[in-house]
């Protein structure tokens, strides 16, 4: 089986002049657009191909670099140090620290996650239409279009026989046994062979992360992009965004003028801040941040398991997802992050990491009920606080002692729990009472997150939300929020494609509206 | 912000303590590896924050002789058996802040330790696939 590489990836064919690239400007500099986009992640790479798609002259602003496709290795720390947020140690603080995974390069998040694909669950944005008066503007059908293109343009698709691997296929295996429906996850990939890269960056651009279609797209059409410049500010004049202010990674001072719109795409954790260093002051910016916590559990086989090879997150059940708030999947990681996981110091990490080869690795991830905040710190920092409730933490442990219910039956020899109190390696289904018995005490788990909400919520007052169900901020008419800080609450599904479909909308809706100025928030219906 | 040679030797050896290597199974002890070249790139990457973390876990490994031992001497002072007592205790410690800062230095060690090409050619079966690029794929606007 041969793996057909192309011989140039669509990172690296872009039209003359247009990236700009931050970290080699030579002066300060100003452009004008007609609409400004922060940030190139899952939201704002969407956006930006729509609206240039629709003839507007657009600039993207991202604040890390651009690293293409031919310069992905596999190793973690290389890929920290280059592409994640403050080198992957960004933590949520609280009861327990909560490590914050977040891209900081083109293509955001997208370029290291797994693809998955899920539409926004219907009860969840029933949730959205009647606790939180969103109506029919963000519905199922409202939202239909944009996913069905989305679906297409990226390539959805479920994970092919020849990309499943083993420790997606134990976990399908085991659950069809149990009766437990589970399935292989739709992603975004076109030609996955399974190299088990995603984390690191796809090294065939197979996956379909923004780094290697909308931004390449966008580009294509006519936009800008402005890599490793951070924005510091939205301009705002006479209550309305006229631009954004950046700071090149080499000091430049960078100037985009916006004629029609600023949105702001920037995460979940740095959109609320850039909102208030902007002037915002809205009751609940920053507040009402939520996350889908998610811990893994190992097991060692017998056979191989080779979680070098097949779709790094491939198979899923969404089963005890409304009555557990619970989501059972695969996670198949690299050397490195199972190097911290596997128990022990000293020669008993030793002869567990030789067993590296023969490894599985599947996660639950909870839809918290916890919320916290997102506040500006000392020295420009974002500071996210969050505690998990009980019950959170009692979801989790639920779902760790049936995987280790379901690893044990599936035939492995040992189960290591990870969880702090537990004995390091069980053995029997009859010691998984030992997890259920764990108190339910976020510092006794090793949490770890990467999908993030709210933080400048949806609502059509001004008094519980930052943006109206049109995107668009109650205090700052043409400054539209179009990432997942905008969610009334967390989805208990991977987020991406909500993101997207949701950022879709709200760009096309803009460019419906182009022949006039937006309108100004106090005018428009609650 | 750089670790000071003094710091740097104590987070080796606790790291040698917790990738000693195996000879059984062919694995490198971590001392084989650029360890200083290594904590100094990735302490200068890192946000003051977290690098405190870092500091303040090879200053609690440094001394923890003291009470998890009863010895009046720094980690680099031990022998390979103690030094492994000494950070199996830390990570297993009821104190929650205490097993965390261990835990920063275990991160640090398997960042390097499990991507070094000795270790993973032990850990991960060479590829069955050869990789060729043989056509030409353009950007589209979808």
């Amino acid at each position: 089986m041969n793996e057909v590489l192309p011989d140039v990836f669509p990172d690296e064919s872009l039209p003359e002049g247009a990236v700009v690239d931050g970290d080699t400007l030579a002066s300060d500099t100003q452009d004008a657009f007609d609409v400004v986009v922060v940030g190139s992640g899952a939201a704002g790479a969407v956006a930006a191909h729509t609206l240039a798609k629709a003839g507007w002259s657009v600039g993207v602003v991202e604040e890390g670099p651009w690293v293409r496709t031919r310069e992905f290795g596999d190793g973690v720390y290389r890929a920290f140090k280059r592409m994640f947020r403050d080198a992957g140690t960004q933590v949520i603080e609280g009861w327990s620290y909560l490590p914050v995974l977040q891209g900081r390069c083109v293509g955001g998040s997208t370029v290291m996650n797994s693809a998955i694909v899920h539409r926004t669950p219907e009860d969840v944005l029933a949730e959205w239409a009647h606790r939180f008066g969103l109506g029919d503007a963000i519905s199922a059908k409202a939202l239909e279009p944009h996913f069905d293109a989305l679906e297409r343009d990226l390539s959805a698709r479920a994970v092919s026989d020849e990309a499943l691997g083993e420790n997606n296929r134990l976990f399908l295996e085991e659950a069809g046994v149990r009766g437990l429906p589970a399935r292989r996850m739709d992603r975004y990939e076109k030609g996955c062979r399974g190299t088990g890269r995603c984390f690191t960056g796809c090294p065939s651009a197979a996956k379909q992360g923004m780094n290697v279609s909308f931004v390449p797209w966008a580009l294509a059409l006519g936009a800008r992009l402005y890599s490793s410049c951070r924005v510091e500010r939205v301009l705002v004049d006479g209550a309305r965004a006229r631009g954004v202010v950046a700071r090149s990674k080499n000091g430049r001072r960078v100037v985009l003028h916006a004629r029609r719109a600023v949105l702001v795409a920037a995460s979940t954790v740095q959109t609320p801040n850039l909102l208030r260093r902007s002037g915002l002051r809205a009751r609940a910016l920053g507040e009402h941040f939520q996350c889908h916590p998610g811990v893994g559990i190992a097991g060692v086989f017998d056979a191989p398991v080779d979680m070098g090879f097949g779709a790094t997150q491939g198979a899923e059940s969404v089963a005890l997802r409304r009555t557990d708030r619970i989501k059972l999947e695969t996670l198949a990681i690299p050397p490195e992050l199972a190097a911290v996981r596997i128990p022990g110091a000293g020669d008993e990490l030793m002869r567990r990491f030789g067993s590296f080869p023969h490894l599985a690795m599947w996660a639950v991830i909870v839809r918290a009920e916890a919320e916290g905040t997102v506040r500006p710190a000392w020295g420009g920092r974002d500071q996210v606080k969050l505690s998990l409730t009980r019950t959170d933490v009692e979801r989790a442990r639920k779902g760790l002692a049936l995987l280790a219910r379901m690893m044990l039956e599936a035939g492995a020899r040992e189960v290591w729990p990870g969880l702090f109190g537990v004995p390091s390696v069980i053995q029997s289904a009859d010691d998984v009472r030992l997890i259920e018995e764990v108190p339910a005490d976020s510092r006794a788990f090793g949490f770890i997150t990467t999908h993030l909400f709210g933080a400048a919520r949806m609502s059509p007052d001004p008094r519980a939300g930052v943006v109206g169900a049109d995107f668009q901020t109650h205090e700052v008419a043409g400054l539209y929020v179009v990432d997942s800080s905008v969610f009334p609450t967390n989805l208990g599904v991977n987020p991406q494609h909500s993101i997207m479909a949701m950022s879709r909308l709200a760009a096309t809706r803009l460019a419906e509206r182009r022949t006039g100025q937006s309108t100004p928030p106090a005018n428009r219906a609650a | 912000m750089t670790l000071m040679p003094f710091e740097r030797r104590w987070a080796v050896a606790a790291m040698q303590a917790i990738f000693p290597g195996s000879s059984d199974m062919g694995l490198a002890d971590i001392g084989a590896m650029n360890v200083d070249g290594f904590l100094d790139e990735f302490i200068a990457v890192l946000p003051w924050r977290a690098a405190i973390g870092v500091r303040l876990a090879v200053w609690l490994v440094a001394f923890a002789p003291f009470w998890v031992l009863s010895r009046f001497a720094t980690i680099v002072r031990l022998s390979a058996r103690d030094r492994e007592r000494v950070v199996v205790a830390l990570m297993s410690s009821e104190t929650y802040a205490i097993r965390s800062l261990a835990l920063v230095l275990k991160t640090l060690g398997a960042l390097l330790y499990a991507a070094d090409d000795r270790v993973r050619t032990k850990l991960i079966p060479p590829p069955a696939n050869s990789v060729t690029q043989i056509h030409r794929r353009r950007p589209r606007a979808a």
